[in-house]
């Protein structure tokens, strides 16, 4: 389930459609339009997905909140989750953990599994390639790491930003112990910028 | 894979067996079948006897399991005069009108050996003559020399072995086929010799059948004796599988992969226990390896398959090659018994070339004689309805029962065509089903079963037509009927609002009830159009959701339709969403394409989508859709087949095809490589959805 909205503008965004939270158009080569983002209820968002229940529960699947930044709409997540634990559907979350605490506890603690990005360690450089401030999310990984939520930290592999191997040595440091899962650089980061008009700022890294 | 077989492996793939071949130009012998007005039954066995003739025993380095086609050409036996005359006469013929499309009873003669068949021929000849049966005579004395021109070929190339010094070999083909095989090794051998003659008497499509179950018993034994180890095994099968791609581009077919050399794996027994075991999971592990088109794996699963076992499938899947293709038993089977196949049989059920459901051995069903367009019937509807009730007053009723009626007419005709149909003999492929030496007559004559099958093809283009009607002109009122019929004729000209409104509606493959109510009402009459009509064979007409090659061959005669799509534009291939459609994802389309009835069309005819390589990329992607399979099949699906592609990857195929020479693709019930197809097909095949 992606939201749209996000506090952060990571500079290697593969999503920027989910930065916004506005409701977008975006146009395909071919000049066909397509509307992104819908406004919608908690109620119909969660009769949309319960449709599924048989295939998520069978699989041992669910639904997992990300966007953009689901968190930015932590009060419609928690008018959803209890109506979707109703219908017994298993829940997770992608969340770059940039949330008020608050919001933070209030959301993940009532979900199945959490994924947390850990995208870079030093405060300059998080606010340098992402624009936010890095002690929000360490207090809220600090608690998630005493939560009792199942949870494991994901790290993007941004080519020149942290993909060597001290960051490596670091991560690993920080993990801890904890699952840490590294993603490596989606080459075509940069396509969906043009359909928005915009310009990928890390073309060709 | 060993040494020897990843040798073999590719220089079978870059057709190194092409250097021994030779073309035969065999219009004198037809020129003498027609001079010296020679019998069916004897100018089959005469064909049979001069290519085993003209074939020249011939080896690939390090190959164990032997026979290669040296001789191109196939003999024709009947001039196209003589065949017009028989169609004019009120004959009508499935396609060539040979035998074809269907699974020889290979296990009791593997088991048995040409032999015992022979000595059987005799002591049946003896009573026929007896009788004064003239033409279980003919028949029988045909077939025995049938039998003697294969067992001189195989003679030939036991020869030339010990001449060689391929010590093995000529050990092997000492003692198979023309006794019974003792080891997994002689069974495989004396397989591959008994398919081989098939298509040397001009059977085409092929099947090999429920390998996984007949050749159990010798690869058991030969493991359990110590003469086999799960290594050698392996290495015998994949030697096997290698064989079957040797001359597989001499075999005809539509398009090349179209060759119908079916496996089908799993199940139940005849008995009704669950019949996959270790040989099927090594022929899963030996297509892994070799990724081969040929031959092609069918898995027969129902409600209680492990999870692992559709994991195991989709790890070919994964692969690219296009299959397994699923079929479920719980659906299957009661179709089957309630089309009055026996208990028995049903349980034993494989499929013909594509995907047709047949029974191994004792069938002589004609599964794909010919098709009914949906898009046609919908097309002649709109007009025929028009042009009866010009600017009156109608209901989106009218339209349906219009249709209806269409669709019943066209199945009617089909009917009245194949009332009467008669196939050519095949004496050596009758000595390989059942009971055709205790009847004493060739399989062509007629088996225990003798249906017909007839394909539905453009069902998601035609249920998406009708939703596009039903809201365009009754519920919106965009267009009128008359409007819109000659709308379809000019491409939608000058209404880009009516075509965009079009492309808009409803459609089937997003678990949208307006659409899919339409398509369990279409199976609902469409799986009964045949009820209570027989052929003369006194089999029945089997409807079904495939569409073979008609959904290219279709779309030649209708002008753009109601859903939006352009004149020329092909259909989607057997039961799938329409090309272009933006449907929301696969398991909305599983849950659309299984809410009709699907044992009321079991004909054949699979659920095909297109998942995009990327899917596995992450380690849990097979997982995730062996689920897609299992829910299919839980949710009553009847037929499934997943191709894994990669639009960018076929357009660079398209342009650079000698860096894709391995790129296999699921075309419409077979698995073919890209590069091969004529355009029109890859074209299709890259216009379909990529989920």
């Amino acid at each position: 389930m992606f939201f749209k909205g996000c506090p952060l503008r990571c500079a290697w965004c593969h999503n920027p459609e989910g930065q916004s939270a506005e409701i977008e158009t975006m146009v395909r080569k071919g000049g066909e339009k397509v509307v992104c983002g819908r406004d919608i209820s908690a109620t119909e968002l969660a009769d949309e997905l319960a449709t599924n229940a048989d295939i998520m529960n069978e699989s041992g699947g669910g639904v997992t909140f990300s966007g953009g930044e689901p968190l930015a709409q932590a009060q419609f997540l928690l008018e959803v989750i209890p109506l979707l634990k109703a219908r017994g559907i298993k829940l997770a979350i992608e969340t770059s953990g940039y949330a008020s605490a608050p919001d933070y506890q209030a959301v993940v603690s009532q979900l199945d599994f959490a994924y947390q990005d850990v995208k870079l360690l030093d405060a300059e450089a998080f606010k340098r390639w992402t624009g936010g401030d890095l002690s929000v999310v360490q207090e809220n990984i600090s608690w998630l790491r005493k939560s009792g939520v199942p949870y494991s930290f994901r790290v993007p592999l941004i080519p020149g930003v942290n993909d060597d191997a001290t960051s490596r040595g670091a991560f690993a440091a920080f993990a801890a112990g904890s699952k840490i899962e590294y993603l490596p650089y989606n080459t075509a980061a940069g396509s969906k910028y043009p359909m928005l008009g915009r310009v990928y700022s890390l073309e060709g890294i | 894979m060993t040494e020897r077989i990843k040798s073999l492996l590719d220089r079978t793939f870059d057709k190194e067996q092409a250097k021994f071949r030779r073309d035969v130009d065999w219009k004198p012998l037809l020129g003498r079948f027609v001079a010296e007005g020679i019998g069916d039954e004897a100018r089959a066995r005469i064909g049979l006897e001069e290519m085993l003739k003209s074939e020249r025993p011939e080896f690939m380095d390090g190959e164990r399991i032997a026979f290669l086609r040296t001789v191109k050409q196939i003999p024709d036996l009947h001039t196209d005069a003589e065949m017009d005359a028989r169609r004019a006469a009120g004959t009508a013929f499935g396609e060539k009108g040979v035998v074809f499309n269907l699974t020889a009873d290979f296990a009791p003669t593997i088991r048995d050996g040409l032999g015992a068949r022979l000595a059987e021929i005799d002591a049946r000849l003896a009573r026929c003559r007896a009788d004064g049966d003239a033409e279980g005579v003919e028949f029988l004395e045909n077939a025995r020399l049938s039998l003697e021109a294969v067992l001189g070929l195989v003679e030939r190339y036991r020869a030339e072995t010990e001449k060689r010094g391929l010590v093995d070999v000529a050990a092997t083909l000492a003692h198979v086929p023309l006794n019974g095989a003792r080891t997994f090794h002689e069974a495989l051998q004396s397989l591959r010799i008994l398919h081989y003659a098939m298509w040397c008497e001009g059977e085409y499509h092929c099947g090999l059948g429920r390998i996984d179950q007949y050749l159990f018993p010798y690869y058991d034994a030969d493991i359990k004796a110590g003469r086999l180890t799960d290594e050698t095994a392996l290495e015998e099968l994949e030697e096997f599988f290698i064989a079957c791609n040797r001359d597989s581009d001499l075999y005809i077919g539509v398009q090349q992969g179209d060759n119908g050399q079916s496996v089908m794996l799993g199940g139940v027994t005849r008995d009704g226990k669950p019949a996959f075991n270790d040989l099927s999971r090594l022929c899963l592990k030996a297509c892994g390896e070799l990724k081969l088109v040929d031959p092609k794996i069918n898995l027969r699963v129902d409600k209680s398959t492990p999870l692992e076992i559709y994991e195991l499938g989709t790890e070919l899947t994964a692969k690219g090659l296009g299959f397994p293709q699923y079929a479920n038993d719980d659906v299957v089977i009661p179709a089957l018994e309630r089309w009055g196949y026996e208990t028995e049989d049903a349980r034993d059920y494989s499929v013909a070339a594509c995907w047709e459901f047949l029974v191994p051995g004792c069938g002589m069903d004609i599964n794909n004689i010919d098709a009914v367009s949906f898009v046609g019937a919908l097309d002649a509807a709109l007009r025929s309805l028009t042009r009866r009730l010009g600017d009156a007053e109608m209901s989106f009723e009218d339209v349906k029962a219009e249709f209806k009626a269409e669709v019943q007419r066209r199945a009617d005709a089909l009917v009245e065509k194949y009332r009467h149909v008669e196939i050519l003999p095949g004496p050596f492929v009758s000595v390989i089903s059942t009971d055709c030496i205790k009847k004493a007559r060739d399989i062509s004559k007629g088996a225990k079963y003798n249906n017909f099958g007839i394909h539905g093809t453009g069902i998601a283009v035609a249920v998406d037509s009708l939703a596009s009607v039903r809201e365009l002109v009754f519920e919106k009122k965009l267009v009128t009927l008359p409007g819109l019929v000659s709308l379809l004729d000019s491409d939608f000209a000058g209404r880009d609002d009516v075509r965009a409104a079009a492309k808009a509606a409803p459609k089937m493959g997003n678990a949208d009830a307006r659409a899919d109510d339409l398509a369990k009402w279409l199976i609902d009459f469409w799986g009964h159009a045949f009820d209570g009509k027989r052929n003369d064979r006194g089999g029945i007409f089997r409807p079904g959701t495939g569409s073979a090659m008609y959904y290219i061959w279709h779309t030649r005669d209708v002008p753009a339709s109601a859903d939006g799509r352009l004149k020329g534009e092909p259909l989607s291939a057997n039961y799938a969403p329409s090309l272009d459609v933006p449907v929301k994802g696969p398991v909305s389309v599983v849950r659309s394409f299984t809410e009709p009835d699907l044992g009321q069309v079991c004909n054949g005819g699979p659920l095909t989508i297109e998942i995009h390589d990327s899917a596995f990329a992450m380690p849990d992607g097979v997982e995730k859709v062996a689920h897609l399979v299992k829910f299919f099949i839980e949710r009553g699906g009847h037929q499934m087949q997943i191709n894994t592609i990669n639009r960018d990857t076929l357009l660079d195929a398209q342009a650079h095809p000698e860096r894709h020479r391995h790129l296999i693709v699921r075309v419409w019930g077979w698995s073919g490589y890209f590069i091969e197809l004529d355009k029109p097909y890859q074209d299709q095949i890259i216009k379909r959805v990529e989920l």
